[in-house]
């Protein structure tokens, strides 16, 4: 890291060693593949209430399915379960994974624990590039003759594989892309853990790490545990896609016997169900931390929510069979299960009460991060608690693939997940760039994020009560569907919007970056080390490594005279 | 009043008091233990609204009382005394016990007396489900009330009678992917998956015509695979059953999508 100042062009932002460019690397990977997830949402809405209709010319009818088999420009059933499946595969581990653990796990951690870089520059290049050709053989799916899976992003054999009736390259590649971005997440997370493990800065305990760290913590933890195991899912279902085996085949099917579809469930949730506290954890802290931050006073039982969140990274390794209550488990496992399911609820409701103890007696301030972070806490108050009817076994049989859970992981997922992304773009991005955004933008962005959001999520969760089930090119074929259709044309519309108002952010962004105000150095009066150093950070951090004093919430102390907060790197006065 | 009335006519008490906030009711019930499935729902509903609604006045609360304004200032606590984390363990264990416990209840004791308390007896229908892809295909035993013999009855694709007020128990196994056997009208749903036989049971209380859908993807068509379950008085179920028998066996039942199964999977298997 010492030859600061002899970088080409090349080595200083396309193979960059400095976590900082690579954080922003996988920042704008995600940024672009969340657009590409999206506009594909706004497909799928347009197909479920147009149904065989043309794409209209600003969903780009004029050049997208112009070789369909129902007519130019028209959405069939195959393209359509196209559709939901890359939505899905892209929006969890091209968008999500990428933001707010590729990009704010590379930029926040060393900064924030007061190291200098990630402790393997070199793992955490290769892990961004393994990521950008996982991508590249993502994309490439799209140019098949036959076309991207289709299969779900759970991707369930036998129909992901040549006796499941649809074409199988797409699955191939789908498959591949996955083990790619697998392996990226896991070089990630071994850097993770061992720059979080052995980089600290002096007097930064455990205990004194910010939340956001403690969130990338855990979530590296899960990350490096259970990303093996869906890779050993993903190799046999390619093996038995390219090679003839058939691990995940049975039934009349089979021409050999010994084969499994039920196999690929378990190992897919045995990932799966971690994944979902994969993606959540990072969000979490985020959002400890800003409510924080913008209330000005530590969060609220701080050790308390620290110690939450790890009895969930524990409990969520044991629950991954309440998404098979329906295939025919024994009772003795689903009432494990469930009992295990349920026990979740006490972490993750003492920790929200802690979030609502942060804001309690705070000064409140409604900059755009704060409102993103007060909005984690309505829409993962509905994502949570909806997760009861789903995680009891009576209630799931009728609720099991329905539009309710659609509705309740996009609470969980697309919800409180982005929307703690959003909160943390929002807040750091001063430091990522030196510039502020646009503040009337932002706010434009917030409410017309908000409000078409729980207005698409919450009708499709009463969808699902009224019995829609999933996955429904056109679900006027089934009488007992019409009485719910007419909910569609709201949740579509609100999705329009929806997908605008994320457009519009993207605008903001990148405006912004160019042409928006300079940023000082701590513009939010934050306490935790990234704000202790100029923008642009230099390659290296620090120009000396900080010494840690104080935890990281110190605002409103009494002892304070002329400012309400402290840097971590000082003293408290006496 | 039996235990059963009187837990079915205070779950519909529940009911009118606090449906709303889906809005839209789910399809008819026609089972007799559907109402378990609604209770458990209700129950969940009612006390999910109150801690959010609680949650959320709290928050607007703190927006109007503690925004950040001249004069203002935060008060320095870290919640982290012993009476602190105290109230906050409480309120999680307040939460625990009164929604997860009470709902784990409900669910083991409704698993228990019915949905996996299968029927037995001389009274009971055994039908078997053999979904394919896009179509479900049903096996009556017949006569001498076994399966896989001479006088077996396969109706035409996508056909399902069941006699009403009869316990009625399906064994389902497809013929190629995952699909599963959804009844809405009965709450009810099973997985199909190649290599096992699931089973599942139902019983209606009203005669008419309602659908079977399949609840897991199975394909291109899967929006369409859909089947006529006719629940039906005994004596016309009985009617139908002979006139299938009359007709013969079916050797090639129409499918407009896909291959024929050439043959039945599996034979009935007593299990549990």
């Amino acid at each position: 890291m010492s030859n600061n100042n002899k970088q080409s062009f090349w080595s200083k932002y396309i193979f960059s060693l400095d976590h900082k460019v690579i954080g922003k690397q996988f920042l704008w990977l995600g940024i672009f593949f969340l657009l590409f997830g999206g506009f594909q949402a706004m497909l799928i809405r347009w197909s479920l209430t147009n149904n065989m209709e043309p794409l209209p010319w600003w969903l780009f009818g004029d050049i997208l399915y112009q070789n369909s088999p129902v007519g130019a420009g028209i959405i069939g059933p195959d393209a359509y379960n196209q559709l939901f499946t890359m939505h899905g595969t892209i929006m969890i581990f091209w968008a999500i994974t990428p933001i707010l653990i590729g990009a704010f796990g590379n930029f926040c951690i060393p900064l924030q624990i007061g190291a200098p870089d990630m402790v393997f520059p070199k793992l955490n290049l290769i892990s961004f590039w393994t990521m950008f050709l996982a991508s590249v053989v993502l994309l490439f799916s799209y140019f098949l003759p036959s076309g991207t899976a289709a299969g779900g992003w759970t991707s369930y054999p036998p129909l992901s594989t040549p006796v499941g009736g649809i074409p199988g390259q797409g699955q191939t590649f789908w498959t591949l892309a996955l083990t790619l971005a697998g392996t990226s997440t896991l070089m990630g997370a071994v850097n993770y853990i061992t720059t979080i493990v052995r980089l600290r800065a002096p007097g930064m305990g455990y205990f004194k790490m910010p939340l956001t760290v403690w969130g990338l913590f855990l979530t590296s933890i899960l990350n490096a545990l259970f990303v093996p195991i869906i890779a050993a899912g993903l190799i046999i279902l390619l093996l038995d896609n390219v090679a003839g085996t058939q691990f995940l085949i049975a039934g009349q099917k089979a021409t050999i016997p010994g084969g499994d579809p039920l196999l690929y469930q378990h190992v897919f949730w045995i990932f799966g169900h971690p994944e979902v506290y994969i993606l959540i954890l990072p969000a979490w802290g985020v959002v400890s931390d800003l409510l924080s931050v913008f209330s000005r006073k530590p969060a609220f039982g701080y050790k308390t929510t620290a110690i939450c969140m790890c009895a969930i990274t524990a409990l969520s390794g044991l629950v991954w069979g309440h998404h098979m209550y329906t295939t025919g488990m024994s009772p003795l496992l689903g009432k494990t299960f469930m009992f295990l399911t349920l026990l979740i609820s006490i972490p993750s409701s003492i920790f929200f009460f802690n979030w609502l103890g942060t804001l309690w007696k705070g000064a409140l301030r409604f900059e755009i991060p704060m409102l993103f972070a007060m909005s984690v806490m309505w829409v993962f108050g509905l994502g949570g608690l909806t997760g009861l009817y789903n995680a009891t076994i009576t209630s799931d049989i009728y609720l099991h693939d329905t539009y309710f859970v659609v509705g309740h992981f996009h609470y969980t997922m697309a919800a409180s997940v982005m929307f703690g992304a959003f909160a943390a773009i929002y807040f750091w991005f001063p430091k990522l760039f030196g510039k502020r955004m646009n503040k009337t933008l932002g706010k434009i962005h917030f409410w017309f994020s908000f409000i078409p959001l729980n207005v698409v999520f919450f009708n499709m969760m009463v969808m699902g009560y009224a019995g829609h089930h999933r996955r429904i090119f056109d679900p006027s074929e089934f009488e007992f569907l019409k009485p719910v259709l007419e909910l569609n044309d709201l949740i579509t519309t609100s999705a329009f919007i929806l997908g605008a108002a994320q457009v519009l952010f993207v605008f903001n962004f990148v405006y912004s970056l160019l042409k928006g105000k300079k940023a000082e150095q701590n513009p939010w009066e934050a306490a935790t080390l990234e704000w202790t150093v100029d923008s642009p950070i230099p390659h290296g951090n620090f120009s000396s490594t900080p010494t840690v004093h104080v935890g990281p919430h110190e605002y409103s102390h009494p002892n304070l005279k002329d400012k309400d907060w402290i840097s971590q790197s000082e003293p408290i006065p006496s | 009043m039996s235990q059963f009335q009187f837990r079915k006519k205070y779950s519909k008490k529940i009911t009118t008091i606090f449906s709303g906030i889906w809005f839209l009711d789910p399809p008819k019930d026609i089972s007799v233990d559907g109402w378990r499935i609604d209770n458990v729902i209700q129950y969940t509903d009612a006390v999910i609204t109150l801690y959010f609604g609680i949650v959320v006045l709290a928050m607007l609360y703190f927006i109007i009382k503690y925004r950040a304004r001249p004069g203002h200032k935060a008060v320095y606590d870290k919640g982290d005394t012993k009476k602190h984390v105290g109230i906050t363990l409480a309120m999680g264990m307040l939460v625990f016990l009164s929604i997860d416990v009470v709902i784990e209840g409900m669910s083991f004791r409704d698993l228990k007396e019915a949905f996996w308390n299968f029927p037995k007896g001389e009274n009971v229908v055994k039908i078997e489900v053999m979904p394919q892809q896009f179509a479900w295909n049903f096996r009556y035993a017949g006569d001498d009330g076994e399966f896989g013999t001479e006088d077996d009855l396969i109706p035409s694709q996508n056909q399902m009678h069941i006699p009403v007020n009869l316990p009625v128990v399906v064994q389902v196994a497809p013929y190629d992917v995952i699909h599963s056997f959804y009844l809405p009208n009965f709450r009810v749903k099973i997985d199909a998956t190649p290599g096992m036989i699931n089973t599942m049971w139902f019983q209606a209380t009203e005669t008419g015509n309602f659908e079977i859908a399949c609840a897991e993807l199975c394909g291109n068509s899967h929006y369409r695979m859909k089947g006529y379950l006719t629940v039906e008085s005994e004596e016309d179920y009985n009617n139908w059953l002979q006139s299938l028998e009359e007709e013969g066996p079916v050797d090639e039942w129409e499918d407009e999508d896909g291959e024929i199964p050439t043959r039945w999977g599996w034979i009935w298997k007593e299990t549990i």
